[in-house]
């Protein structure tokens, strides 16, 4: 089969400049890894406008870029929930109200402030299928760029494989999660500038919003007046994408996944990780500027997906021909650059979380205690080399496995929505205990697990596995905090001296800078309204 | 955890001293794509631009990526010049 796309030799001098720029920015930083926790949390050194435009740009992955223009082929300007009230409240609520126990009692990780706060239980049920699951989705996300690259590109799928492998690891074994978060930066500016020509083009060519609203369907152009009815392209109602979406997805993945919380770790102090997802928020609302409107743009220009019949190819297809519709060489090489960038920052991502997590809450907790540090930082950069191995032996896996990628996504999700009840109790109710901490976790997934099975058995009946996806989501997260909060009540207390630190209420509240403008609180506030007027503009 | 620095070679780590500012590689990066873009714009002929409506996209993006690079780079030397390195 041809490739979609062919590259010339300036395209490919681009790709070549950002993978030159990405091993020499590791390099670089080769000898600032003097301890683990300058390996692992950039010696908490780094600051708010680099932290937070890393903590967006672990999210704005590849697969994420091309799945949203995806959806908003599909479902049109709803999928700004997955923005809006998908997201902005969650990072808002993060940076206010949770790094202060974050940041301010120094855990190194998300699993170690679950021991610090429940029980070594709790720690060990986090950390171990965080772990494992974050190494594998390294090797999907790995096979899944391969592949885009085999059938777009005609690279060879093993060439691509090794090859984006061996470049993550040699910039994260020099430099570490600094290595991360510095190209993830850069990444951050190759996707504006590689997707934005596409913006421009398309809204010149469809006749900008007004082409949109004379030629689109209309539940297309509605965020929110439609959800209630029948007529509703995401499937699901009201409460679904408030509670389901909004609420427990959204802060169940921005306010305990550590692929995102360890960049606001990284912080040089209190306010800095404060503001990180805060800072983050902005961008993040400009985002469906990159995505949204090229999903509209790809039902009225390409062929493949105009609207009176079924599309001729998968949706996840549609940035990629929106690519080969409107760039020149050039550009086109420049497009292909920021989804490279996207892709292999995502799982250096993955496999900084995951050696970070395996020294400290695995290796340093249940193999080999009591070690130097210099010992923990040796096995740090094992764990890289182990990790990259594990990642490209599952890539090879999922080739024959397709599924699992779906899967993946799937398992993770049964165990977001539930830590983030069980975070909440734990940094603001301080009766909740250790064994309750285990007991409600271990029950949200299964209920998760279990909500999930009967819906695929027809047990359980949904408009659509969006809705499933939310209300699934919901339900494991009331069971957590139902049975955390039962088997609280039943169990031995914590002594709070232990706690200081670690819940709301035995905390000192962090200073209010002196400087207006420097307040977390006032920027979040500022983030939410304008998220909220948004809304309404494209309700 | 023991947050005090335990040998002087700790003190050179991420924690202190002078790391990599981050402002130069995206700087040099963007300037460099700016300037290889602009000259590809100048040098291919106008029928590789219909795609793009028309406009010389190489040529224009070009331009606009060399400005933001440049600016990265005066603000990362103007920060080094103040400081007095």
């Amino acid at each position: 089969m041809d490739p979609v796309i062919t590259l010339n030799a300036v395209d490919y001098a681009i790709i070549g400049g950002y993978i030159l720029v990405m091993i020499l920015v590791g390099y670089s930083l080769k000898k600032y890894m003097k301890t683990s926790e300058d390996f692992f949390l950039s010696g908490r050194s780094l600051p708010g406008w680099i932290t937070g435009l890393a903590f967006l740009s672990a999210n704005l992955g590849a697969l994420e870029v091309i799945g949203m223009v995806a959806n908003s082929a599909k479902y049109g300007i709803a999928t700004i929930h997955f923005y809006w009230v998908g997201a902005i409240p969650a990072m808002v609520f993060l940076g206010i109200f949770m790094m202060p126990f974050y940041y301010g009692s120094r855990v190194r990780t998300v699993p170690e402030y679950l021991k610090l706060r429940y029980n070594e239980a709790t720690r060990g049920l986090n950390a171990i299928s965080f772990a494992i699951m974050t190494i594998l989705m390294s090797g999907i996300s790995l096979y899944a760029m391969a592949l885009l690259f085999k059938l777009m590109l005609g690279w060879s799928l093993t060439g691509s494989i090794l090859f984006a492998a061996a470049v993550v690891l040699l910039y994260v074994f020099w430099g570490g999660l600094s290595s991360s978060i510095y190209n993830e930066v850069i990444q951050f500016f190759l996707i504006w500038l590689g997707l934005l020509p596409i913006v421009f083009l398309g809204l010149k060519e469809v006749g900008g919003f007004a082409g949109f609203v004379a030629k689109l369907k209309e539940p297309l152009l509605h965020s929110v007046k439609y959800l209630g009815t029948s007529a509703n392209p995401l499937g699901v109602d009201w409460f679904g994408v408030v509670m389901g979406l909004g609420f427990v997805l959204s802060f169940g993945y921005w306010t305990t996944d550590f692929l995102v919380v360890q960049r606001a770790l990284a912080s040089k102090n209190i306010n800095a990780a404060r503001m990180t997802p805060i800072i983050a928020a902005f961008p993040k609302m400009l985002v469906p500027i990159i995505v949204v409107i090229p999903g509209l743009v790809a039902l009225l220009v390409l062929p493949e997906f105009s609207q009176t019949a079924l599309p001729a190819a998968d949706y996840n297809s549609a940035l990629i021909l929106l690519m080969k519709h409107y760039l020149p060489n050039g550009l086109l090489g420049l497009a292909i650059t920021a989804l490279l960038a996207s892709f292999m920052s995502g799982m250096a991502g993955n496999v900084t979380a995951f050696n970070t997590i395996w020294t400290y809450d695995i290796y340093g907790t249940y193999i080999r205690k009591g070690k130097p540090d210099s010992h923990y930082l040796r096995m740090g950069k094992y764990a890289t080399v182990f990790g990259v191995a594990i990642s490209v032996g599952t890539a090879y896996i999922v080739q024959s496995f397709p599924n699992l990628m779906d899967y993946m996504q799937l398992v993770f999700s049964f165990f977001n929505a539930p830590l983030f009840a069980t975070f909440l109790l734990g940094m603001f109710w301080r009766g909740a205990t250790g064994w309750g901490g285990f007991f409600g976790l271990l029950f949200g997934i299964l209920t998760a697990a279990v909500h999930y099975l009967l819906y695929r058995l027809g047990v359980l009946h949904y408009a659509s596995d969006m809705a499933a996806n939310f209300y699934q989501a919901w339900w494991a997260w009331l069971a957590d905090f139902v049975v955390t909060i039962g088997v609280s009540l039943f169990t031995a207390k914590r002594d709070p001296k232990e706690l200081v630190g670690l819940v709301f209420g035995l905390t000192p509240k962090p200073k209010a800078a002196a400087r207006w403008l420097a307040r977390p609180a006032v920027w979040g506030v500022l983030a939410i309204v304008i998220a909220i007027v948004l809304n309404v503009i494209f309700w | 955890m023991n947050d005090k620095i335990e040998t002087k070679d700790q003190a050179t780590g991420m924690g202190q001293g002078h790391v990599l500012d981050l402002k130069l590689p995206i700087g040099w990066l963007l300037s460099a794509y700016g300037l290889l873009l602009g000259i590809y714009g100048l040098a291919t002929k106008k029928e590789m631009y219909a795609i793009s409506l028309g406009f010389n996209l190489n040529l224009a993006w070009g331009i606009l990526m060399l400005a933001i690079g440049g600016s990265f780079l005066l603000t990362a030397f103007l920060k080094k010049d103040k400081a007095g390195s």
